[in-house]
């Protein structure tokens, strides 16, 4: 038992150092520095390894310590009811979601997977030693805080210490019953696709464990400690029944399937892109198109693809439409407000930049454009002849800034209708500047993300994102606008400034990409 | 018309895969190329192909004087056929026959081609996703074919395909290989011999042409495996 726990532990470290070092090799210079012995290099391997136990113990402590500060302590502060009580009342409620819905037994993880599934590993050995394991990890890494916040809210030293063991105590009868179900029904729980009955449960629960000290009713100490008490022994009960069960490789050849693998849990796994992809694809047999050359293929590809680049643009126009809407009314009801929306239409544009690039779904375009289009279309050469690949270019261009415009227009008019509705102002410049900046936004993230896509191409021939450059300049967009929120500048000033910057931008970068994409548009081998 | 290639060379950080290719293929012809798994074969194709920068040599096409590869010159048939999935099998053919127009000689209609390549026609309006392994392979091929390149590689193409297209695509790849150059990747050593009109091998990162005059089926077969063992 202890030798096959080692094992796979040696191989999750294993693979996490290789992802740490692959990671390291993703980065732009570096990839081109460091080489592919790199894997083999005891040094970086040693420090890879550090990094993996380290991030093993901080996830051990840092999720716990979170959770019962901001879900237990914080919020048995927030009502007038006994905070100590309040704090057990809470904590029991999640406990009893935690249980159905955080079982480590039935997460279908990667380690499982390649542990079991593909190297064959004693099903049994491998999964009540790494429960054995994660439970351990749920007690240690809850004992200092259970203690330090539970003595905060001054609950008995003797119950904070025992509340650890009331969480693995109840994690296990859950799994007592799961095991259950799966041998008397077959049917294998899988914690990352529950089943409607749970999803209920926890909302109700939840319900109960936030809504009940509103009304002052909450788990009263005594009632605690019979539950405690009453658990305790269940728990062990689901122990003797976890170590009993026999079946673990039948149960988990249901549960590891690729697809329960890399699903939900890991959303950005390519295969599940790709699948989703490929999914989004809308055909009824009567979108055609009368255009000619690649004017009719991009036509084809935004009508088969409409409700993953329209849709979401419509359902942010709507909620802009109502914000606007609410904003525009507030003046009536809040008179106070006035000054201040007027004040912020004239000095908080900088914050409109960080809204813009939220608001804007280049990478979903890209993305899809690669996976659905691009990953097939490159293989061809002619589709990276000059006259094709602009050709398409353009039609794109014209497709994203259009989608984007919408509901950069509706903000841009938004804008200036608060300006107008609260008061004006002195230089009617400031409406245009407003309306033509927010629009200008709009127009440069369109540029922005397809002109990345065209000089980076960053996905593979297996629809993988290799390139570490195009990762840096997305971390970079997203630093430069959040930055900007802090920023407060005339309306006027930094609405001229950034409409020329934006045009400046877009047109350096299209005379860049009709000079240069022809050679950087390619499959990444 | 011929293609040159003079002392290519490909790194792969330090691993040298191909050391100095020097080879003539000619019009007319279909090469089989043979190597071991991990030879470099693909490279090959994909430096030919341009999608991979070489680290030294050259090649060109020589038609009474050289000249450099255009991209209408290579049409590039991959293992693992890739089809724009969000078009029907007709769509796909009007854009490629509308971009290639140039280059296509004596212009079909849209069925025909169809009919050359045996795509059924309930099959010709489905979207491309929608399409078989071997049907999206057919498609590629078909494609790549239209666009009539001067030179085509084919990256193991007849592996997916059942036997009764695999002998259709063998028949079709001959009746057409007077006007190209027709490399051909297998693993299949009966292919090869049956399809191809020469064998070379690749083999530690050079090409090299196996002389088959004077040679029967079995004692060609024979040398083949002693050049791959070479290793």
């Amino acid at each position: 038992m202890l030798n096959t726990f080692t094992i796979s532990f040696r191989l999750k470290n294993t693979y996490k150092a290789n992802s740490i070092i692959y990671s390291i090799k993703g980065l732009p210079i570096l990839n081109k520095i460091l080489p592919d012995r790199l894997y083999k290099s005891g040094g970086l391997k040693v420090f890879a390894n550090i990094v993996s136990v380290l991030w093993e113990i901080i996830g051990t402590f840092l999720g716990k310590f979170l959770y019962v500060l901001l879900m237990l302590f914080l919020m048995a502060t927030l009502y007038d009811t006994n905070q100590a009580d309040t704090f057990l009342h809470i904590f029991t409620l999640l406990t009893v979601i935690g249980a159905i819905s955080n079982t480590y037994m039935f997460n279908p993880t990667k380690d499982k997977y390649y542990a079991i599934a593909l190297m064959n590993m004693d099903a049994r050995k491998y999964a009540i030693s790494n429960y054995a394991y994660s439970m351990l990890k749920v007690i240690v890494g809850f004992l200092p805080f259970t203690v330090l916040f539970g003595l905060g809210v001054d609950v008995p030293l003797w119950l904070c210490i025992l509340m650890p063991f009331f969480v693995v105590a109840m994690k296990m009868f859950a799994i007592f019953y799961d095991i259950w179900r799966y041998k008397s029904t077959g049917v294998v729980t899988n914690e990352n696709s529950l089943d409607k009955f749970r999803w209920i449960a926890i909302a109700l629960l939840l319900a109960l464990a936030y809504g009940l000290p509103l009304i002052h009713v909450v788990i009263s100490r005594t009632l605690f400690i019979i539950l405690l008490a009453a658990c305790l022994p269940l728990g062990i009960y689901g122990l003797i029944q976890i170590l009993a069960f026999q079946d673990y490789k039948k149960l988990y050849k249901k549960l590891l399937t690729p697809d329960n693998v890399y699903m939900v849990k890991n959303a950005s796994s390519t295969d599940v892109i790709r699948k989703n992809m490929e999914k989004s694809i809308e055909y009824d047999g009567s979108a055609t198109s009368n255009k000619e050359g690649f004017a009719y293929f991009h036509d084809l590809f935004v009508k088969r693809h409409r409700k993953l680049l329209t849709k979401s643009a419509q359902k942010q126009s709507f909620f802009l439409l109502v914000t606007i809407a609410a904003v525009l009314a507030v003046p009536r009801f809040v008179p106070e407000a006035t000054e201040i929306l007027n004040q912020i239409t004239l000095t908080f544009l900088p914050y409109f930049v960080f809204i813009m690039y939220m608001l804007n779904r280049g990478t979903t375009i890209t993305q899809a454009m690669f996976m659905n289009c691009d990953h097939s279309m490159l293989t061809y050469r002619v589709y990276r002849t000059p006259k094709v690949l602009l050709g398409v270019f353009k039609e794109r261009l014209k497709t994203m800034i259009s989608i984007n415009l919408v509901p950069a227009g509706i903000i841009g008019i938004g804008l200036a209708l608060v300006l107008f509705t609260t008061g004006g102002t002195d230089d009617p410049l400031n409406y245009l500047v407003l309306f033509v900046s927010i629009n200008a936004m709009s127009i440069f993230f369109s540029v922005h993300y397809l002109v990345l896509y065209y000089f980076l191409q960053p996905y593979t021939i297996s629809t993988e994102l290799k390139s570490g450059t195009y990762k840096v300049a997305q971390v970079l967009t997203y630093l430069v606008c959040y930055f900007m929120i802090n920023l407060r500048l005339p309306t006027i000033q930094f609405g001229i400034a950034t409409t020329l910057f934006c045009v400046a931008y877009t047109a350096i970068s299209l005379v860049l990409v009709y000079r240069y994409a022809p050679k950087t548009f390619k499959i990444r081998l | 018309m011929e293609l040159v290639i003079e002392n290519l060379k490909k790194n792969f950080e330090k691993k040298e895969v191909l050391k100095g290719i020097d080879f003539r293929f000619e019009k007319g012809k279909i090469y089989g190329l043979l190597g071991r798994n991990g030879a470099g074969k693909t490279t090959l194709f994909n430096c030919l192909n341009q999608d991979l920068e070489l680290d030294g040599g050259t090649f060109c096409i020589h038609d009474g004087k050289n000249r450099p590869l255009e991209a209408n010159d290579i049409g590039y048939v991959l293992s693992i056929p890739n089809v724009p999935e969000f078009l029907t099998g007709r769509e796909f053919l009007k854009f490629f026959l509308e971009i290639n127009q140039k280059q296509v000689k004596g212009q079909k209609t849209i069925d025909e081609y169809f009919e050359f390549m045996n795509i059924d026609s309930g099959d010709r309006d489905k979207l491309l996703k929608d399409y078989s392994h071997g049907m999206k392979n057919k498609m590629q091929m078909l494609v790549n074919i239209i666009a009539n390149p001067n030179i085509l590689l084919l990256d193991e193409p007849l592996t997916s395909f059942d036997v009764v297209v695999a002998e259709e695509m063998k028949e079709m790849l001959k009746s057409i290989k007077n006007d190209h150059i027709i490399i051909f990747s297998t693993h299949i050593m009966e292919l090869a011999l049956d399809l191809c009109d020469e064998i070379v091998v690749l083999n530690k990162g050079v090409l090299e042409e196996i002389e088959n005059s004077g040679l029967d089926d079995q004692e060609l077969k024979d040398k083949i495996i002693d050049t791959l063992r070479e290793a």
